[in-house]
């Protein structure tokens, strides 16, 4: 095995079991906390010499408990946060860090805080003004709270420079995975997209110090390869979540490379740093919020720039189509689609939509309008 | 000249569908077995369009399936997409076909063709049954007639009766109230039918509609839905009499242009 | 004066809510800018700036209670709309696309007024306005609270925006701010608030001196004119007119009153008959509904203000909603609740599993649900709904039998 491929092996290691890595981390006296989407500042937590673990529902999962709390019309992923912390999955995290960005996770902050009372539950509500002033200080003022309830699960306080560390430690983490975006999409032949998605998903399960030791290594391997002509397709996914193992299996074999993305639990969470030149640590990641953008689940001031920024996106990787994975029920998204599809037709650019849900087994459906594409998009080359 | 034969073999969800071609251009044998995906239906099927025009598998240049169980036979050259499939046979049917709308067990399709008849744009049934086959199996079940019958009922009727549910279950339930209150079974079915259409027009409209628009598939062959469908989208819908065979053939038609690569 | 006394109140109040669409329309024609506003933005600022503005809520239920809901919508869909979105935003978004309605024509906006407290969808909806009409959108972010106290760093971010949208109402429409007319409108305001409150207050009576549903009705005025002085003198008006009936033992309930529930929800507007139907016939008055405290916007400064802009029934938490909830069915004497499963509304049914269950605890009263949409009416079954309402009903009686009570007449 090379190198390379002993590294991707490791990292698909970590997403097929999360437990595996949270009880690591206890057996090893630290506490975890887990952070619900979206845009949770994990700086803090690690700042708090706690590991955060990001929790995006659970592909293949299955609602049962949490439906006394849902009825069938919402998104997977929130259905599938509270089933597992209805069920035990999530016991061993000290507390929850929980943000109420869309018109499910409303009512689910209220839902997990009540149903599962035994995680502390940390409350934080971003501000959708979140550029001008006092946007800036409401964020502040929210993540200060974060902040402290954090101190008191973690049972000692959370100094400046250790804030300003994990700020550090942070952007080097987001630096690394965006460059490996860049180096993946140099690269199917050598990553698929199957393991794309775990590079990117098992940075929600380890310490992020210890991600980009293993992640520089193999961007530095990506970096030294030679460059190998795609003969298939390739194409940006939009969407919340995709990390589906069939779904990006039947990418894989229809000849699909994924060279960039506008997903929530990959891209887009990646995007922005936090200004390490900016004295007060708590108002470096209040700026990094302010400064995010492009996103379904938030404002955006200037009213229509997201389709315009999926083109740009399209054309730098040399994409030829988009794959939006449409998370069913998901309102930011859906809201925001005849949006995107204009932006998309006015552009030339072809694209799919498929509707996904964290509880499908059957896959008939998006493999067929993935296999359509693909021919579609090999004719057209 | 050496005459080359192609089959094309359409493995759905509820029926199972085979046409043989020769030189690509004419039919000389189908098939049609009523069970699909997972039954004895794909193998019936097979054997009965092979003994039709008393050919064997050996004298097939080339043989492709499509549909939701195109994965199941091993022995075959290759698969394809039935939304590919189906592009392929409207065209070959309707040279003029810029939209395909399919209708079959569980999905409903629109499709949009080049003027060369190459597939450029698609969309499929979101979430769930209604607007598909297994919508009108529903509802001729409450009915307690068959399916076949729900096209001469619909002709029957002489005003509608709104069916409103998008959902199938308070569709149903909105079906046994109206039998309940001695509404006239051929203008429920009239309604029935304008459900249909009613979701499946939505699909097409999101998709955008371009003349000549084909409908294909099993359920094309019930005109009351093909009228209903005209009157929602206020154009005529061309259909063949081959409807139900479009993605076998359309396969076959994919099988012989790979034979002469 | 002899002439006002002779109007009944509601036609008071049905002209209040027509003025409201005139007055945008006759603005239109004048060449000035008219806007739409979601339903909770401060209407003091546009008001106080002297600018008509017109309620897409509003008219998306109007449109609906008279059976355009589903055309429109289907070329909301059309535009590739997910019919899993708000009913009342893809009615909206069709109009603003050029989809008439003539069921309650509206003008189109020169600026739109996003406040998002009663919901996230609010955002992309107004966004997506903006992006059709190519006007400018001016955005009040109240965030989620997760406490029943709103604190002071809510209240300067909302004060922060408020100011910032005074400054850009300012630049779009070229009227300056005059904080003379603002007191005065604040005035009007609370005076409009109380009123309905005051009118709300008459449920507590048994037997109600008016049937519940009127304030399906009644709403649209608290909705849409809050600020103007006739929607409190028409309030008032009503409320002197259930004064009366209290004091006549009459009632705008023409039914036997055997029972009282609290409707939870918004209704279904293309199915308000049917939703009224087994109701009248098993003589269940509705004598509680989450909207009245809801629209209750009193107070007296502008910390207060800010606060009270910060309670809708999706921006508060679990607690203060039960709260709520409880208190006006207390109040109001329910002995059962009726649970609209708004497909249209995820915040607002994400709550009422767990809410139910409070109620059943709490209250020690029968409580059901149905499934419904408040303007698809594709997502409604009249079967469904009659079965739930008469096992509502059944349990009613055995509660009241068990409890060794009379029916109340």
């Amino acid at each position: 095995m090379s190198r390379i491929d002993e590294l991707l092996s490791e990292f698909g290691e970590i997403v097929i079991s999360p437990r595996k890595q949270l009880d690591k981390y206890l057996s090893q006296g630290k506490k975890a906390i887990g952070c619900f989407p979206y845009y949770v500042p994990e700086e803090i937590v690690y700042a708090a010499d706690m590991v955060p673990f990001g929790i995006w529902g659970q592909t293949g999962g299955t609602i049962n408990a949490a439906k006394e709390y849902f009825a069938a019309f919402y998104c997977t992923i929130a259905q599938l946060n509270l089933e597992m912390g209805l069920k035990g999955t999530l016991d061993g995290l000290s507390g929850v860090i929980a943000s109420p960005m869309c018109d499910t996770l409303r009512p689910f902050t209220q839902n997990f805080r009540v149903a599962c009372p035994q995680f502390p539950f940390v409350f934080l509500a971003h501000p959708q003004n979140r550029r001008p002033g006092y946007g800036v200080d409401f964020t502040m003022a929210q993540y200060t709270n974060v902040k402290d309830k954090l101190e008191e699960i973690g049972g000692k306080p959370i100094s400046d420079e250790s804030l300003k560390n994990a700020i550090k430690v942070y952007n080097d983490s987001r630096a690394s995975r965006r460059n490996f975006v860049k180096l993946a999409a140099k690269h199917p032949e050598l990553v698929n997209a199957t393991q794309r998605s775990a590079i990117l998903k098992s940075a929600y399960f380890t310490l992020k110090s210890e991600h980009t030791v293993l992640l520089n290594e193999l961007n530095a391997l990506l970096e030294k390869a030679p460059v190998v002509e795609w003969k298939g397709i390739k194409i940006v996914t939009s969407g919340i979540v995709l990390d589906s193992p069939s779904l990006l299996e039947i990418i894989t074999k229809n000849n699909m490379a994924i060279v960039a993305d506008d997903v929530a639990h990959e891209s887009r969470a990646i995007r922005i740093d936090a200004p390490e030149n900016e004295e007060n640590p708590m108002k470096a990641l209040a700026l990094q919020f302010a400064a995010q953008d492009y996103d379904t689940l938030l404002y955006d001031p200037e009213i229509n720039k997201r389709p315009g920024y999926i083109v740009d996106k399209v054309k730098e990787s040399g994409a030829q189509g988009v794959v939006i994975m449409m998370m069913q029920f998901c309102d930011p998204e859906e809201m925001e689609f005849p949006s995107l599809k204009k932006g998309l037709e006015e552009a030339g650019i072809p694209y799919v939509k498929i509707g996904i849900d964290q509880q499908m087994t059957d896959f008939g459906q998006a493999r067929t309008s993935l296999q359509a594409f693909s021919d579609m998009l090999s004719m057209q080359k | 000249m050496e005459k080359i034969y192609t089959m094309g073999i359409d493995i759905g969800s509820t029926a199972s569908k085979c046409i043989i071609l020769k030189d690509g251009k004419d039919i000389i044998s189908k098939s049609l077995i009523e069970v699909g995906a997972g039954t004895t239906g794909p193998t019936r099927a097979i054997k009965a369009v092979l003994d039709e025009c008393n050919l064997s598998k050996e004298d097939m240049s080339y043989i492709l399936a499509t549909g939701y169980g195109r994965n199941s036979i091993d022995w075959i050259d290759s698969e394809m997409s039935e939304l590919s499939c189906h592009a392929k046979a409207a065209y070959f049917l309707f040279p003029n076909v810029r939209t395909v709308i399919d209708i079959g067990g569980q999905d409903a399709k629109v499709l949009c063709i080049s003027d060369k008849g190459m597939l450029t744009n698609f969309a499929m049934n979101d979430k769930c049954a209604a607007g598909t086959g297994r919508f009108l199996d529903v509802m001729a079940r409450v009915l307690e007639v068959k399916l076949d019958d729900l096209e001469s009922l619909s002709a029957e009727s002489t005003k509608v009766v709104n069916i409103s549910s998008t959902c199938t279950v308070f569709a149903e339930s909105e079906v046994i109230s109206q039998l309940a209150s001695n509404s006239n079974i051929c203008d429920i079915v009239r309604g029935i039918h304008k459900s249909v259409a009613g979701r499946v027009a939505g699909l097409a409209k999101r998709v955008g509609i371009e003349d000549d628009i084909v409908m294909t598939g099993g359920v094309a062959k019930n005109k009351g839905v093909v009228i209903a469908l005209e009157e929602e989208l206020g154009k005529k819908i061309y259909v063949s009499p081959l409807a139900h065979y479009a993605g076998a053939l359309g396969a076959a038609i994919f099988a012989y242009q790979k034979s002469q690569k | 004066m002899l002439e006002n006394e002779k109007v009944p109140a509601k036609l008071k109040l049905r002209a209040v809510a027509d003025q409201v669409y005139k007055n945008a329309w006759d603005a239109k024609k004048r060449g000035e800018l008219v806007g739409w506003s979601s339903s909770k933005f401060p209407a003091e600022i546009a008001e106080t700036l002297g600018l008509a503005v017109c309620y897409p809520e509003n008219q998306a239920a109007a449109i609906s209670a008279k059976h355009g809901g589903q055309r429109m919508c289907e070329h909301a869909e059309a535009m590739g709309y997910d019919n899993d979105i708000c009913g009342y935003a893809r009615i909206n978004l069709a109009y603003a696309a050029g989809h008439e309605a003539e069921e309650k024509p509206m003008p189109q906006p020169d600026f739109v007024l996003c406040c998002n407290n009663i919901c996230n969808c609010m955002t992309k909806w107004y966004e997506n306005i903006a992006r059709i009409r190519n006007i400018p959108l001016i955005m009040i972010d109240v965030p989620y609270n997760n406490t029943v106290e709103v604190d002071d760093h809510h209240v300067a971010y909302i004060r922060g925006q408020f100011d910032d949208a005074i400054k850009q109402l300012e630049k779009i429409s070229g009227r300056t701010w005059d904080e003379k007319k603002f007191e005065q409108v604040c005035a009007n305001s609370n005076r409009t608030a109380k009123a309905w409150l005051k009118v709300c207050s008459y449920c507590q009576y048994k037997p109600s001196p008016f049937s519940g549903f009127d304030l399906f009705n009644h709403m649209a005025v608290v909705v849409t004119a809050r600020c103007k002085v006739e929607a409190a003198e028409a309030f008032e008006a009503l409320a002197q007119e259930l004064e009366q009936n209290l004091k006549d033992g009459k009632s705008t309930w023409k039914y036997a009153e055997t029972h009282r529930i609290m409707f939870e929800g918004i209704p279904c507007w293309p199915q308000l008959q049917a939703l009224f139907k087994p109701l009248k016939e098993k003589g269940i008055n509705t004598t509680a509904v989450v909207y009245a405290p809801a629209f209750g916007f009193v107070y007296n400064n502008m910390d207060e203000m800010m606060k009270a802009y910060c309670k809708a029934p999706n921006s508060v938490c679990l607690e203060t909603g039960v709260e709520w909830r409880e208190g006006i069915c207390r109040e109001n004497k329910v002995d059962g609740i009726l649970v609209h499963y708004n497909r249209s509304c995820k915040p607002w049914s994400g709550y009422m599993p767990e809410m139910q269950r409070r109620f059943r605890k709490d209250l020690d009263v029968p409580v059901v649900g149905f499934d419904g949409d408040q303007a698809d009416p594709r997502n409604f079954s009249e079967a469904q709904y009659n079965t739930r309402v008469e096992g509502l009903f059944e349990v009613m009686e055995e509660y009241t039998a068990r409890k060794g009570g009379d029916h109340n007449e």
